[in-house]
């Protein structure tokens, strides 16, 4: 994984609802990176996060759940969206809280039907841009 | 953890057990033997005591023992190799599959379903295997050996000595030390002496006797006289005897019984055997000290490059999974214990009760007493005194260090005998005769030592069994101590490196928490023993841990799914393809459907490997298909990696069945819906200067505008040959089906004309597929004869059929070859998909399948039902019906322009082909625009000249005339009836003038067309329908249509405009108020970009019903009328009613045509082609709609007044102006002619060529109210009324008058009044001034009218009035005569429409003074 970031908003059905990767700058893919570990880890942490959101008053749940050396930290939206980071270092608020305000506004929009697959050009660009700006400085 | 068949309780007992050595000698050995079953195995399953067992405990308290098994074992002298056992419990976790068809658990957990099988039996036989195959170790006694059986048979010679040299032998084993295993519990073994009798070869007799013997040798209690084979082995079929061995033989030790069949591959005498075994199963057994979960390659790899050669080229796993199976085989065919009667069986376990009883537990109680005594000796030293002398003492020893430090010893070791290790030992004891609460007492105590020591092996070891014991207890005094499991499996593990009891730890551990539902921290224990050194032990511990997640309160389903891919891909590496198949199927319940499509493809991809390396071909192919077909967000490399696969297990597939019906592939995908069908022959490019019928084509767009189109004219044509009426029936042709064209009906095809399938693929994927030996899949339903189809292939989206037949043709699907190109990935994935044909590239693999064309027609929407469900029409675009032959035109064009003047003339000639074996008829043409072409009228002469010979001539049909005739107009006349204009109500069909109607097969005719430019500027599409029937009538398709359409582009000419008017003249031959003249403006417009010199207007006709030309008028010097360019020349022409007897005589449609010649040659008018064109342009111009004025019914006489008024200021008189142009083309001058047409309705009114171009209307405000229905009463406008009456002026233009003689001087003058309309007119002349401004009566004062001064007159219809009135001047000077001032008014109207009758122009007249 080596730096980079592993981003999916997970929907009430467990569908995944947007996905992004972020890689550090200048550092090429690695050959033997796999990108289904990162659907498979963040996958099995929704248990964790289905377990932990109702135990806690806050919408940033910390790291939830491990395996090996990376981390899964998670958000839980007010309407039960899921937003699964997976990452090796850090705490992931900020970004957390930066998506918050652009998926609010994302979601507001009268033709978004919710909880379906975010198509947004728009919307990657903004959500890559906050991920450059608090995941990966 | 997965349920289990045994419960905990039950469990840890039977795992420790006390175990006894059996000794035996050849003899014995031979009698078992004939058995197949060794010693051992023969007591095997009779182990089990099947009563309770009484036992003083050291404080003489009675015990309870209960189902106490114990262990009967051959002694081996060397520890078993971890290589053997490791396979040896692979062999036990292949060997235990789920059971076919066994109904699995549904679990419902949230959204989720899942069918998942509750039990695991292959992880209950490898833990079973597992712990009996646990090497006894120095830090505990448990599975050391506590007695030793010494069996000799009483067939022996002297079985007495035979004891006594087993004795010896079993001593030096156990005392010797050159044999380090198997170990001793202590070194006083009891030793059991065990005399076999063969009842059916053996002496009784000699048996008992001998028995006798031993019993006064080592006493009643330490022998025992065991007899069987009370049968004789060939009548071994005649009774059933229960085998009870085959369930503990053939379950695990598999490899422990072909052993004795085939010598080399013993356990105990071959060495090797751990490297043979390692190559045959193909384990990694290199054991790597790391951490659990810190994986050096990925766990969740898709090592394709090293896997796919392992798994598909090399069958090494099928291979020896087949072996094993073979051999297992051979196994059932064996029967154990055929010698051996019930009667046998009872007496073994008769033996095996005895030996317990009077043997084994007394000595096990002596020996608890034994070292229960020692220790209470020791108590009376403090323990901590007593370890703390021992850290003085040895201090070297005894480091004071932390458990960390302590990595790489396990902490020091004790010697076999070691005081600390007794208290170990009697705690082992206890446990195994399940006296817990002592055991556990005892472990506590040893632990405390260990731990004091740091002796960390040994204190581990005391955690574990002190937890166990706990747990076992009777009624719980205390809690399960799981923090003693903890350290003792992080000890074992990551001090001791001793994964096999971290992995005992933890077995035992799970099962515990499990039983306590604890499943969370089960799962926790067994995910952290899951590491790189043991596949097999990984897979099967996550496998438990899934179970773990799914069955706790609230089920982690998905912790469950991601476990068990952990374990499916553990289970592959470890070789166990069938149980990682099951694990991966159970978690793709999970994930399938959830749009998680990489760990979706990364499933799917795993189970189609796995399926395929198992020959479950099917279900390869269906996971494979899965990967493809879904929109895949994989690499391009990862998808040609995926497809690759996907085509080979696919060819696998097909060389299995190859007579078995087509597979259908996925790929590529068909747009069903965009599938287009074509019916008939492709379009023949223009040949030469002949131009092809454009027809319809694949190639074109659809475009909704132009079908519609179509499909109008069509119908026209149609009603026009129905006489006017479409019939109901009627259905437009279709040549091209399409999703846009109306597919409810079965097409009709025609035999012998191809039928063209246009398909569209779409490559999903980023890699390209190649296709190659496409073609299509048909059914064909002979009508009457049978008969084969050709097929063939055109294009690679594009097949051709070839009906030979009639009947019913079914289009199923395409049949191809879908294979990838190897090393090619630049090129681009998409679109790359045609074309590949080049045959250059390698064809890697390819396999051949089917797909079919399966299209959906419309949602039907009509009724109520189908709004409210979904329901679908029929398409039955691929269903044509094949009907007889039919005739099939072609139609060429020839010198066909594509560019034109307005107005322009040209000459073309049209070939009609009928390329078909049938004749054809009733060829007719329709168009949207009638007046751009003609085939000329009926009395054109029809002799069609061949195109070349008429290159140069004109278009037009002169007559040279001589030049001195030039001002008057040439009559002639024609009927609108000759030239196809009027017949019906549909000018747009025009009949091809066939020679004889008929068109013989392979005829070809020419004919000649004349084309008109358009006369708006600019590319014009003209649309040509040519309509034509079978001489037989067809009851299917009644007629044949072809399309053409022409694309003409036209560049301005001329503009003409024309007015006409009322002539003052009165010089009428006939003396009748009937002239008019006629001025028209000719403007050259052309810009001269297409190299037009100059235009010469050569003749200028008149055409009317009533009106013709008379003459030229003021006929300008320049005789040509040349105009250059943005050069404008005016005419002015004299027209005259036609004769009134002529008009009647003639039908209401002759039109009388009247030449006026500027050039020295005629062109008649009145012929083709001038005249087509001009009743053409009539007849489009009648066709546009006229604003008619409302019709009020209570009105009516008003109305029919202000019809009248207008109708005497309405003319029809028609203009066509007939030039030249001089064109420089290529420095060569042509000449061209043309034509336009002015249309003249209205007297004053200007008339146009060529339309007007209207401004576009401004956009208004939209009202929202209703617009209150106004209606003004109806009144002839001032101008119309003004025309009722002409009026005009005669006089003298200059007077000569003597003033001087006489001063008044009176001047005769005329006032002619006429009345243009067909009524009676009232008419009132007032001669009076009514001037009201100062200067008018200045300038006019000095005249006067004499005599009476108002005149009232009734003149009839047409009449003509001469008023003689007298001007009376006083001066000399120039004086407007035009002050008489005429009202008009309709007689037979009261009051209406008095009106001002106003004099056009100033009628001037000089007074000179002579």
């Amino acid at each position: 994984m080596s730096g980079s970031f592993y981003f999916v908003i997970v929907g009430h059905h467990d569908h995944p609802v947007f996905e992004m990767e972020f890689l550090p700058a200048g550092k090429p893919e690695s050959k033997d990176h796999h990108h289904h570990l990162n659907q498979f880890l963040a996958h099995a942490a929704l248990d964790h996060i289905d377990e932990n959101m109702w135990l806690s008053d806050n919408m940033y749940l910390k790291t939830v759940d491990k395996f090996n050396e990376w981390l899964v930290s998670a958000f839980v939206t007010a309407e039960h969206m899921r937003c699964i980071i997976l990452h090796e270092t850090r705490k992931k608020k900020n970004f957390f809280t930066g998506f918050y305000d652009l998926y609010r506004k994302f979601a507001m929009n009268p033709f978004y039907e919710a909880i379906s697959p975010i198509p947004s050009n728009a919307f990657d660009r903004k959500v890559q841009f906050l991920g450059k700006k608090h995941l990966l400085s | 953890m997965a349920q289990c068949v045994q419960s905990v309780q039950e469990l840890i007992p039977d795992s420790f057990v006390p175990c006894v050595a059996a000794l035996c000698s050849d003899e014995a050995e031979r009698l078992t033997r004939l058995n197949h079953l060794s010693f051992a195995e023969l007591l095997k399953p009779f182990s089990r005591l099947t009563s309770e067992v009484h036992m003083r405990d050291p404080n003489n308290q009675l015990h309870i023992i209960k189902n106490l098994k114990i262990a009967v074992s051959n002694i081996i002298t060397q520890p078993p190799q971890p290589g053997a056992i490791r396979k040896l419990l692979n062999d036990v976790v292949s060997g235990s599959q789920p059971a076919e068809g066994l109904v699995a658990n549904v679990i419902t957990a949230g959204d989720y379903d899942l069918n998942i099988s509750a039990t695991t039996p292959w992880f209950e036989s490898y833990r079973e295997t597992f712990l009996q195959s646990m090497p006894a170790s120095d830090h505990e006694f448990l599975n050391h050996y506590l007695a030793c059986m010494l069996v000799a048979s009483s067939s022996e010679a002297e079985p007495v000595e035979q004891f006594s040299k087993l004795s010896q032998e079993q001593h030096r084993i156990q005392h010797n030390s050159d044999y380090s295993y198997p170990k001793w519990f202590i070194p006083n073994t009891l030793k059991y002496y065990v005399l076999l009798h063969d009842v059916s070869a053996g002496d009784e007799q000699r048996a008992e006797s001998i028995y006798e013997e031993m019993k006064q040798k080592y006493g009643t209690q330490g022998c025992y006289l065991l007899k069987i084979n009370s049968r004789t082995s060939n009548r071994a079929s005649d009774e059933q005897i229960p085998d009870p061995w085959s369930q503990y033989l053939q379950k695990n030790s598999i490899q422990n019984q072909e052993s004795y069949e085939d010598g080399p591959c013993t356990i105990t005498s071959n060495k090797n055997s751990d490297s043979n075994l390692l190559s045959l199963d193909g384990l990694d057994n290199e054991v790597k000290d790391g951490l659990p979960n810190n994986f050096r390659a990925h766990p969740l790899q898709l090592d394709s490059s090293s896997d796919a050669s392992n798994s598909i080229d090399g069958p090494d796993h099928v291979k020896s999974a087949s072996s094993l199976h073979e051999t297992k085989k051979a196994n059932t065919g064996i029967i154990h214990g055929a010698c051996l009667t019930l009667t046998d069986h009872d007496r073994i376990r008769q033996f095996i009760q005895e030996f317990t009883f009077r043997g084994l537990l007394p000595h096990i109680e002596k020996t608890i007493r034994q070292l229960n005594d020692q220790l209470i000796s020791r108590k009376g030293l403090s323990r901590s005194l007593f370890s703390a002398t021992k850290k003085w003492f040895s201090g070297s020893k005894v480091p004071e260090k932390s458990i960390n430090e302590l990595k790489n010893t396990s902490g020091l070791l004790y010697p076999p005998e070691a005081p600390e290790l007794q208290i170990r030992k009697m705690a082992d004891l206890c446990f195994l005769v399940q006296h817990y609460d002592l055991a556990y007492s005892c472990y506590h105590t040893a632990k405390k030592d260990f731990l004091n020591d740091q002796a960390m092996l040994y204190a581990a070891g005391a955690l574990e069994m002190a937890a166990v014991s706990a747990f076992l207890q009777p009624g719980a005094p205390r809690p399960y101590p799981a923090h003693y499991m903890d350290t003792a499996i992080q000890t074992y593990r990551d001090i001791c490196k001793n994964m096999v009891l971290a992995e005992r730890c933890v077995l035992l551990s799970a099962e515990i928490l499990k039983s306590q539902s604890k499943y969370s921290e089960a799962a926790a224990l067994l995910i952290r023993l899951t590491s790189e050194d043991s596949d097999l032990r990984s897979a099967l511990l996550l496998e438990q841990a899934a179970h773990c997640f799914i069955n706790m309160k609230s089920p982690m389903v998905r912790k469950y799914a991601f476990h068990m891919i952990l374990a499916g891909h553990r289970f592959s590496k470890a070789g166990q393809k069938k149980h990682a198949l099951r694990c991966y199927c159970q978690a793709m319940q999970v994930y399938k459907g959830k749009g998680w499509s990489l760990a979706e493809d990364h499933i799917n991809f795993t189970i189609g490997r796995q399926s395929y390396t198992l020959r479950q071909l099917d279900n390869a192919v269906s996971a494979f298909r899965h990967i493809l077909i879904n929109e895949s967000k994989q690499s391009a490399a990862q998808q040609g990696a995926f497809l690759r696969e996907y085509l080979y297990v696919y060819k696998n597939v097909s060389q299995l069945s190859p007579d078995g019906p087509l597979p259908q592939l996925p790929l590529p995908y068909i747009n069903s819906s965009a599938t287009r069908v074509f019916f008939g022959h492709d379009r023949r490019p223009a040949d030469g200067e002949k131009q092809a019928a454009t027809h319809v084509s694949l190639d074109q767009e659809y475009d909704s505008e132009s079908s519609q189109q179509w499909r109008e004219l069509e119908e026209q044509v149609v009603a026009v040959v129905n006489r006017g009426v479409v019939p109901s029936n009627f259905y437009p042709t279709q040549y091209c089906l399409s999703s846009y064209s109306d597919n409810s009906r079965f097409p009709l095809a025609v035999v012998e004309e191809p039928i063209t399938v246009e398909v569209a693929f779409r490559n999903p994927l980023k890699v390209p597929l190649l296709l190659t030996d496409l073609s299509l899949l048909w059914k064909f339903q002979p009508k009457d004869t049978s008969g084969k189809d050709n097929e063939e292939v055109k294009e690679l989206a594009r097949l051709k059929l070839f009906p030979h037949h009639i009947g019913e043709l079914h289009i199923l699907g395409v049949v191809y070859n879908l294979g990838t190109i190897q090393g090619c990935m630049t090129v681009d994935g998409i679109g790359s998909l045609p074309g590949c044909h080049t045959g250059k590239h390698s064809l890697s693999m390819s396999v051949r399948g089917r797909q079919d064309l399966e299209i959906q027609g419309p949602r039907l929407n009509n009724t109520k039902e189908e709004k409210t469900s979904i329901k679908y029409g029929p398409d039955r675009r691929l269903d044509p019906i094949i009907t007889e032959e039919m005739p099939l035109l072609e139609v060429f064009f020839i010198h066909f322009p594509t560019g034109l003047l307005c107005g322009e003339i040209r000459k073309a000639y049209v070939e009609f082909v009928n390329v078909s074996k049938s004749p054809l008829t009733g060829l007719k043409v329709v168009s949207k625009r009638p007046e751009f072409f003609t085939f000329g009228g009926n009395t054109a002469v029809l002799t069609p000249l061949s195109p070349s010979a008429s290159e140069n001539c004109s278009a037009y049909k002169t007559v040279a005339t001589d030049s001195t005739a030039v001002c008057t107009a040439l009559i002639s006349s024609a009927s609108s009836v000759d030239f196809g204009i009027g017949i019906g109500s549909q000018p747009e069909v025009i009949p091809v003038p066939l020679p004889d109607t008929v068109l013989l097969p392979g005829a070809s005719v020419q004919l000649p067309m004349w084309l008109r430019g358009p006369d708006e500027e600019g590319v014009h599409e003209i649309n040509f329908l040519f309509y034509y029937e079978s001489v037989k009538k067809q009851p299917k398709i009644r007629h044949r249509i072809l399309r053409h359409t022409a694309v003409i582009c036209t560049s301005r000419s001329l503009n003409v405009r024309a007015t006409v008017c009322r002539s003052n003249s009165l010089e009428d031959e006939e003396g009748r108020g009937g002239n008019m003249l006629v001025f028209v403006d000719v403007e050259n417009t052309n810009t001269s970009e297409a190299g037009v010199k100059e235009f010469h207007i050569v003749q200028v006709s008149s055409s009317s019903k009533h009106w013709k030309f008379q003459k030229s008028v003021n006929l300008s010097e320049n005789k040509d009328a040349k105009l250059a360019s943005r050069e404008k020349g005016k005419f002015c022409f004299k027209a005259i009613r036609c004769k009134e007897k002529e008009v009647a005589t003639q039908s209401s449609e002759k039109y009388t045509f009247a030449d006026i010649i500027f050039g020295n040659e005629q062109i008649i008018s009145s012929a083709s082609p001038c005249a087509d064109f001009f009743y053409r342009s009539l007849s489009s111009e009648l066709k546009k709609p006229q604003a008619q004025p409302s019709v009020h019914t209570e009105k009516q006489s008003l109305e029919d007044a202000v019809r009248l008024i207008q109708k005497c200021s309405e003319v029809d008189l028609n203009i066509v102006v007939l030039w030249k142009a001089y064109v420089v083309e290529d420095s060569k001058q042509l000449i061209l002619e043309g034509q336009h047409h002015v249309i003249l309705r209205t007297i004053g009114k200007e008339a146009f060529s060529c339309p007007q171009k209207q401004e576009p209307p401004e956009m208004e405000l939209l009202k929202f109210f209703r617009p209150e229905n106004t209606t003004v009463p109806l009144r002839p406008s001032v101008e119309q009324l003004s025309n009722l009456i002409k009026t005009s002026l005669h006089y003298p233009e200059s007077f000569n008058h003597p003033f001087h003689q006489k001063s008044l001087c009176l001047v005769p003058v005329t006032l002619l009044l006429s009345n243009c309309s067909k009524a009676d007119v009232d008419v009132i002349v007032d001669l009076r001034h009514k001037t009201t401004s100062p200067e008018a009566l200045e300038i006019h004062g000095s005249f006067t009218w004499l005599g009476q001064t108002q005149y009232k007159l009734q003149l009839k219809s047409q009449e003509i009035h001469s008023l003689q009135l007298k001007a009376c001047f006083v001066h000399t000077g120039v004086y407007n005569l035009g002050t008489p001032r005429v009202f008009a008014k309709l007689s037979d109207q009261v009051t209406v429409f008095e009106t001002s009758q106003q004099n056009s122009m100033p009628a001037l007249i000089i007074i000179n003074n002579v």
